[in-house]
C-alpha cells in the first residue's frame, strides 16, 4: 500500500491573543490514505478551519509532527510551502474565491503559473478539467458571469489542474442551494472515484454523508465514527 | 517566470487597471512628461550642437583669427577693442614663414564705404581687401564670375567681388558682372558674385559687404600699410591651441611688447567663440532635464499611490495566489512588472510625441535634423526605473498579507 498522504501525530496550534495563549487544537493525530474521500465535521470554533488550513500548509502546527506528501511540513521554510501548496495541494473555498478580473480558463491555469516543473498542453488540461464539469462553453466568461455552482467548479478544476495528491474543499456547498450542493458533492464524489484523496471539511451532516469516512472535531480535539 | 507566465498575468493585470483609469492615467501622464522633455531637450541640443559644428565649418576649416587692436575687459562684461594700426601684411608673412603648422593665411583690411551704381547710393557697405586665398580660408566662395587673382593683388586692379545681398540692392535683376560701381569715388569693375553665407556668429549678414584686392584697398582706397585681420588656417585641428600660442608669442615680439605688457592684437580661436554660444544652450539643457526629473519624480509618485491602492484592492488575489503556490517573490516579481509596465506606457507615449514634436520643432527653426539615440534610450530606461522604484514598497507590502487572513470562509 502507498504511503499515507498526510500524516499528524500530537499536532497543536497556539495563537496569542492579547497576552494569552489559546489553544485551539490539543493534539490532533490523524492519518489519511491516499484514495480516501474524508469529511471533518464540526461546529464553528471547534478548530476545524484551523485544522484545514494546516492541512492545506496555509499556517504551520505549534508542535507535533506533520508530513505532507511525504513532505516533513515543520522544516519547510516559506518557499516550500509554496512549492507544496502549489504542487499537492488543491483548494476549493466556500466563497470560490476566483480571480475576478480573469476568465474561467485564466481562473483555471492561475496555479501553473507557479509551478516550478513546467508541464505542456496545461491550457488542453484545462479545457479538458472544465469539460468534465460541464463548463466547456463559458472558458472566456468572467466569473461574475456565472452562476454559484458554476463558480465552484471553476474552483474545483483551478484545485485539479496541478494533479495535486489531495484536494482540501472548505465548506464547498456553504453559499449554495441544496441542488446545486449535491450537483457540487456529485463532482467531488466522481473526482473521488477517479483516484483522488479528497478531504471535506463540513458542519452539514448531509454533506459529510458523501464521504466514506467522517471525522468530528470539538474543542481541538479529534473522533472517529 | 517564463513569458507566457509574465503575459498571462499582465492580461489579468490589465483588466484590474480598468477601474482606476483615472489615477492611472494621471501616474501615466506624469512618466509621460518625463521622457517627454527628455527626449524634446537631448534632440534640441543635439541638433545644436551639429548646427554649431556646420557653423564653424562654415567660418573655414581649422580657423584662427588675428584682430588688431587692444582688448580690454570691463569687469567681466564683453571684451572692448580698441583701434590698433601695427597689424600688416608683413606680420602675416612672419607668421607663414616661421610657424609650420600654418596651412595657408589671408591678411585682409575692413573698412565701410559708400558704394554707388547708377542711381542707386548705398552708405556704409562694408569693404573687404583681401587675398586671393581668403575664399578657401574662410569657406567662402565666388559663385559667379571670379575671385581676386593673385594678378589682381598685385597690379593694384580695381576690381570686386559682390555679396548676394549687395548685388540685390544695386542691380535688382540686372547681370552685374564686367559694370562699374563707384566706391567710395573711385571706379571697380565687378568680376563676381559670392555664393550666400547668410548671417555669421555675430549675426553680420556676411553677403552685404564688397571684397576687392588687399593691396588695392590698402594703397588706393585707405591709403595705409596696416590691416584689420589675418585668417589663418592651421593644417590639423588638435595643432590650433598650440599654434595660437606660437603665434601670440610671435607677434608680440615682431610688437615689441614687453612682459607685463597687453596685447595689441587677439588671436582667436572660433571655436571658443563658439563655446560661449552653447553655454545658452547647456542652461536651457540643464534646466529642461531639471522639470524631467520633476515630472518623473511626480509620475514615480502617482505611480507608487496607484499601486498602494492596487495592492489594497487585490489582497483577495493575492491570498488566492498565494493559496494555490505562488512565493513571496512571485508576487513581488508580479507588481514589479506591473507597476514598471504602468510607467513604460507612459514613458513609450512622451518617446514617441517627443520625437514627433522635436522634429516638427526642428524644422520650424530649420536646424538639422537630429534624433538622439542616447536620449530615447536614457528615457525609456529612465521610465523603466521609476515603475521598478515606485513598485518596491507597494509589491513588498503586498507579501505582508498572510493567505490565512484573507481566506476566511
Amino acid at each position: 500500500m502507498a504511503a499515507p498522504v498526510c500524516i499528524m501525530e500530537n499536532i497543536t496550534k497556539s495563537f496569542h491573543v492579547g497576552d494569552q495563549d489559546l489553544q485551539v487544537l490539543k493534539g490532533v493525530n490523524l492519518t489519511i490514505e491516499q484514495g480516501e474521500f474524508t469529511a471533518i465535521m464540526g461546529t464553528s470554533g471547534s478548530g476545524k478551519s484551523t485544522l484545514m488550513n494546516l492541512m492545506g500548509c496555509l499556517d504551520v502546527p505549534t508542535s507535533g509532527r506533520f508530513i505532507l506528501a511525504g513532505r516533513d511540513v515543520m522544516q519547510l521554510n516559506d518557499d516550500e510551502l509554496s512549492e507544496l501548496r502549489n504542487e499537492h495541494i488543491g483548494f476549493v473555498f466556500q466563497s470560490f474565491y476566483l480571480l475576478p478580473y480573469a476568465t474561467v480558463l485564466e481562473n483555471v491555469l492561475v496555479p501553473t503559473l507557479y509551478r516550478e516543473k513546467k508541464k505542456d498542453h496545461v491550457r488542453d488540461r484545462a479545457a479538458e478539467l472544465l469539460k468534465l464539469v460541464g463548463l466547456e462553453e463559458r472558458m472566456k466568461f468572467r466569473p461574475t458571469q456565472l452562476s454559484g455552482g458554476e463558480q465552484q467548479r471553476v474552483a474545483i478544476c483551478r484545485a485539479l489542474i496541478n494533479d495535486p495528491e489531495l484536494l482540501l474543499a472548505d465548506e464547498p456547498t456553504g453559499q449554495l442551494d441544496s441542488r446545486t450542493a449535491e450537483e457540487i458533492m456529485n463532482v467531488l464524489t466522481r473526482t473521488n472515484e477517479r483516484g483522488k484523496t479528497v478531504v471535506v471539511i463540513t458542519h452539514d451532516a448531509d454533506i459529510a454523508a458523501y464521504a466514506r469516512r467522517t471525522i468530528h472535531i470539538r474543542d481541538g480535539i479529534i473522533t472517529e465514527s | 517566470m517564463d513569458l507566457r507566465r509574465i503575459l498571462l498575468n499582465l492580461k489579468i493585470a490589465r483588466r484590474s487597471l480598468v477601474q482606476f483609469k483615472w489615477r492611472t492615467s494621471l501616474a501615466v501622464l506624469g512618466v509621460f512628461f518625463g521622457t517627454f522633455s527628455l527626449i524634446i531637450v537631448s534632440n534640441l541640443s543635439g541638433s545644436l550642437a551639429v548646427k554649431t559644428e556646420q557653423e564653424i565649418d562654415s567660418l573655414g576649416t581649422n580657423l584662427l583669427i588675428v584682430r588688431s587692436g587692444i582688448v580690454r575687459r570691463v569687469g567681466a562684461g564683453t571684451p572692448l577693442m580698441s583701434q590698433a594700426t601695427n597689424l600688416t601684411p608683413e606680420d602675416a608673412r612672419a607668421i607663414k614663414d616661421s610657424i609650420p603648422a600654418v596651412a595657408a593665411l589671408s591678411a585682409a583690411g575692413y573698412k565701410t564705404f559708400p558704394v554707388r551704381y547708377g542711381n542707386v547710393s548705398l552708405k556704409g557697405i562694408l569693404i573687404g581687401g583681401v587675398e586671393p586665398n581668403f575664399q578657401d580660408i574662410r569657406n567662402f566662395h565666388a559663385r559667379e564670375g571670379s575671385f581676386i587673382s593673385e594678378q589682381d593683388n598685385l597690379d593694384r586692379n580695381k576690381v570686386a567681388v559682390l555679396g548676394r545681398t549687395v548685388v540685390e540692392k544695386l542691380f535688382g535683376d540686372e547681370d552685374p558682372i564686367g559694370k562699374y560701381i563707384l566706391i567710395w569715388r573711385v571706379p571697380f569693375q565687378v568680376i563676381g558674385i559670392m555664393e550666400e553665407k547668410g548671417s555669421d556668429v555675430s549675426g553680420a549678414d556676411q553677403d552685404n559687404q564688397i571684397f576687392i584686392p588687399l593691396q588695392t584697398y590698402l594703397k588706393v582706397l585707405v591709403n595705409k600699410t596696416n590691416v584689420s585681420n589675418i585668417f589663418v588656417q592651421i593644417t590639423r585641428d588638435d595643432l590650433i591651441p598650440a599654434t595660437k600660442t606660437d603665434m601670440e608669442a610671435l607677434l608680440r615680439k615682431r610688437h615689441k611688447i614687453g612682459p607685463g605688457q597687453n596685447d595689441d592684437f587677439a588671436v582667436i580661436d572660433m571655436k571658443d567663440v563658439m563655446a560661449l554660444k552653447t553655454q545658452a544652450m547647456d542652461l536651457i539643457t540643464v534646466l529642461g532635464r531639471i522639470a524631467a526629473a520633476v515630472s518623473f519624480i511626480i509620475g514615480g509618485l502617482g505611480i507608487l499611490s496607484i499601486m498602494i491602492l492596487i495592492v489594497n484592492e487585490r489582497k483577495l488575489e493575492i491570498g488566492i495566489r498565494r493559496a494555490v503556490g505562488s512565493r513571496k517573490r512571485d508576487i513581488i516579481l508580479q507588481f514589479l512588472i506591473e507597476s514598471s509596465i504602468i510607467s513604460l506606457a507612459g514613458g513609450t507615449i512622451g518617446v514617441f510625441s517627443g520625437a514627433l514634436l522635436s522634429v516638427i520643432l526642428l524644422r520650424v527653426l530649420k536646424y538639422p535634423f537630429t534624433l538622439s539615440l542616447t536620449g530615447l534610450l536614457i528615457a525609456f530606461g529612465a521610465s523603466v526605473l521609476v515603475g521598478i522604484l515606485a513598485g518596491i514598497y507597494p509589491s513588498k507590502k503586498a507579501t505582508q498579507f498572510e493567505p490565512v487572513d484573507i481566506i476566511r470562509t
